[in-house]
């Protein structure tokens, strides 16, 4: 009910007269309005301490120097590859020269210590030797001899028979394979986008802790 | 995690690494963690350019991985704060070579730029840096032992070891404890002069231990802060007393477990020669300290000839408390400062007690009060009465101060203001790109001939390519930028203040 007794009281403004007052602001004290937007660089109105300066800070200051000047010049500093604008200038065989031998250094790293997508060349080799795998007739062979291998030692009771039929099954099953790796990498290729992986959460498991908890309130 | 450390954070990578990997970091800053896959999408780089950012990043430690649900792929995340210490390296080096001379700054200038490397590298590479200096007289015997005594006292410790878990081809960084290593010189001799780093089998891996730098910084504040109050007696004293602490308790407490004062007498008799006085008047200093010392020192028993308690947290609160009311001193004006004071001293206090207290004008005082509450140094508490017989609501404002809060909003402005010098002197340095690469060649050429014994003659043609309005423009430009890199410098000290601050939280 106050709340609405102050509004009847007719003002519009947000503070009552005596709270302006308490703040400190007179009846005629009231400023004239600002109608322009303030400076974009407004002055100062205190002067800063000037900024030591000994043999200390000189020492540190050269040595931030150096220490930038490294990282420039180092792989760390990463660079787009420059683009030319198809005009062929003079300095330009200095510039390629520099950016070269600059571009050829990977940077120095513990392979180690890095996940496998950031090692060098990690992918790259990987399919390429795949492909290559799939090329090599000799590859294929040596891999049908293992295949075989294998089954003689799986079923040593079952009679060999029917072992060029066995053979020609499995040089079937390999080319499945062969077609199966080709998916594979094409998998792999895309590794960029999240669309290969299972991310999908079918809700199943959703309150399975919560099962357990519901035995009955505890007391 | 504030859109101020945001912002430094990318201008310090802009400044280090370049615009490509500030792209990739500002990304991660702001999404958190997130796969290589992610950050090509929005950043819209190329991914070969996200991976060797991310290389640079890791190397450096400025940011770290982890694998993600499927194992296969890895999610990276920043680390703002490793990103600003960075700028703190000049200061790790003069700590270094002011402690243990020029080999272990050497040394750990190699390692900061290394970022980690294997101590016989490390040590060939600089020994073949040097070899042809004789001023220096580097050799690698005196190398090695610096190495070992740096690793001894805690500035190089061992990096962390990959892990590989079974079926997931992420390694997790797991960190060991440092050992203190058996380094063999043969070896490295040889390597150094036949120049084939092959065959040396060395895979324990080193980098710099920031910490360790860190609790120095700190000694000395505290060391500083009591010779300035006392006399370098007592910032003796204070010295001893931080030694002993480093025995008994960890190194980074808030309070140090109870020191005894007769050990204390034990070390002031030991350096006697040096201080007779500090000898001589051991107890009476003692009681300085604990009665005028800002409540660096506390005395927590008489048995055993005094029992005292080093308090580092309680001088760090100390310390950034000076270091605010230095802040309203040059921002707002003394009027200002004197009321920060008053409103610190009461705790709690209303706006008509801080006009009588204060000895300001009225209208002054306000003024100055709201000033302070706008930019954050002070708080209000309304407290609302009951309702009296007069019908209004009257309502009492206390005015006091969060020290918590006052000190983060005093680092967001340090990080304000080292953003806007970084990029002011990014903006300097490419407005004269131009010119400094001149006068960069320039200086090159006439090096060049003066080597080679040119007449003088054309060595002051060459010189006066660069006019002299040229030339004045270009001591303009470095006078600028060098002012702004010592700002830099000393906007870090304040924050080290408020990171040491923010590392004791009151109870």
């Amino acid at each position: 009910m106050a709340g609405r007794g102050r509004g009847r009281g007719g003002s519009n403004l947000s503070l009552t007269h005596e709270q302006l007052q308490a703040l400190g602001i007179a009846r005629g004290d009231n400023t004239s309005q600002v109608l322009i937007p303030p400076p974009l660089f407004p002055k100062l109105e205190a002067k800063p301490l000037p900024l030591t300066s000994d043999a200390a800070t000189d020492y540190m200051l050269i040595v931030k120097d150096l220490f930038i000047e490294y990282l420039h010049e180092s792989p760390a500093y990463v660079k787009r590859k420059t683009k030319t604008d198809g005009i062929e200038r003079y300095s330009d065989k200095y510039k390629m020269l520099a950016l070269n031998a600059k571009n050829n250094k990977v940077l120095d790293c513990v392979w180690a210590n890095m996940p496998v997508e950031l090692r060098p060349q990690a992918k790259r080799t990987h399919v390429s030797t795949r492909k290559r795998k799939l090329v090599d007739q000799d590859a294929i062979a040596k891999r049908l001899q293992t295949l075989e291998k294998k089954e003689n030692e799986d079923d040593t009771e079952t009679v060999d028979s029917a072992e060029n039929e066995k053979a020609v099954k499995s040089q079937e099953a390999d080319d499945d394979e062969d077609i199966e790796d080709e998916h594979e990498e094409e998998l792999e290729m895309d590794d960029g986008t999240d669309y290969a992986n299972n991310y999908f959460d079918n809700g199943e498991d959703y309150d399975e802790e919560d099962d357990n908890l519901d035995d009955g309130p505890v007391y | 995690m504030s859109h101020q450390l945001g912002r430094v954070v990318s201008a310090i990578l802009q400044r280090y690494f370049g615009d490509i990997v500030q792209q990739v970091g500002s990304d991660l800053f702001t999404y958190g963690s997130k796969p290589i896959g992610m950050i090509v999408k929005t950043s819209g780089l190329a991914r070969p350019l996200v991976i060797d950012s991310l290389r640079t990043l890791l190397k450096f430690d400025l940011a770290s991985f982890e694998p993600t649900a499927n194992e296969a792929i890895a999610d990276y995340k920043l680390i703002p704060d490793n990103v600003l210490l960075l700028i703190r390296y000049p200061r790790y080096l003069l700590q270094v070579k002011s402690k243990y001379g020029s080999e272990a700054e050497l040394l750990v200038e190699e390692l900061l730029q290394q970022a980690t490397c294997t101590s016989s590298m490390l040590l060939v590479t600089i020994a073949t840096k040097y070899k042809d200096d004789k001023e220096k007289n580097i050799t690698i015997l005196k190398l090695k032992d610096m190495f070992i005594s740096l690793v001894t006292a805690g500035y190089i410790q061992q990096a962390p070891v990959a892990e590989l878990k079974e079926g997931s081809e992420v390694p997790t960084l797991v960190p060991v404890a440092t050992i203190v290593p058996d380094i063999e010189i043969r070896p490295l001799v040889q390597a150094m002069s036949t120049g084939d780093m092959s065959e040396l089998k060395d895979n324990i891996y080193w980098r710099v231990n920031y910490d360790r730098f860190h609790l120095d910084f700190r000694d000395e504040i505290m060391i500083k802060a009591i010779t300035r109050r006392i006399d370098e007696n007592a910032g003796e004293l204070m010295r001893f007393l931080l030694e002993q602490m480093y025995l008994k308790s960890p190194a980074w407490a808030a309070e140090s477990s109870p020191l005894c004062a007769l050990e204390l007498r034990e070390r002031c008799r030991g350096a006697a020669a040096e201080r007779p006085l500090l000898h001589q008047y051991v107890d009476q200093y003692l009681k300085v300290l604990e009665e005028n010392g800002g409540g660096f020192v506390r005395r927590i028993g008489d048995s055993g000839g005094g029992q005292l308690c080093v308090r580092p947290g309680l001088a760090a609160r100390q310390i950034v408390l000076a270091a605010l009311d230095h802040t309203v001193t040059e921002r707002l004006g003394s009027k200002a400062a004197r009321i920060f004071r008053l409103i610190r001293a009461r705790k709690y206090i209303e706006e008509d007690d801080i006009q009588k207290n204060a000895m300001l004008v009225n209208k002054e005082c306000k003024q100055l009060t709201y000033k302070l509450l706008e930019e954050h140094f002070i708080s209000v508490q309304p407290m609302r009465k009951a309702a009296s017989s007069g019908g209004l609501a009257k309502a009492v404002y206390l005015y006091h101060i969060k020290l918590h809060d006052v000190a983060q909003a005093a680092q967001e402005m340090c990080y304000r203001s080292l953003h806007n010098v970084l990029r002011r002197a990014a903006h300097t340095r490419a407005a004269h790109a131009r010119l400094v690469d001149k006068m960069r060649r320039v200086r090159t050429i006439v090096h060049g001939m003066r080597l080679r014994g040119e007449p003088q003659q054309n060595i002051d043609d060459v010189e006066e390519t660069l006019t002299p309005p040229e030339l004045a423009v270009l001591q303009d430009v470095e006078k600028r930028l060098k002012q702004l890199s010592t700002a830099e410098l000393e906007l870090d000290r304040n924050l080290f203040l408020f990171k040491w601050h923010f590392m004791h939280p009151e109870k």
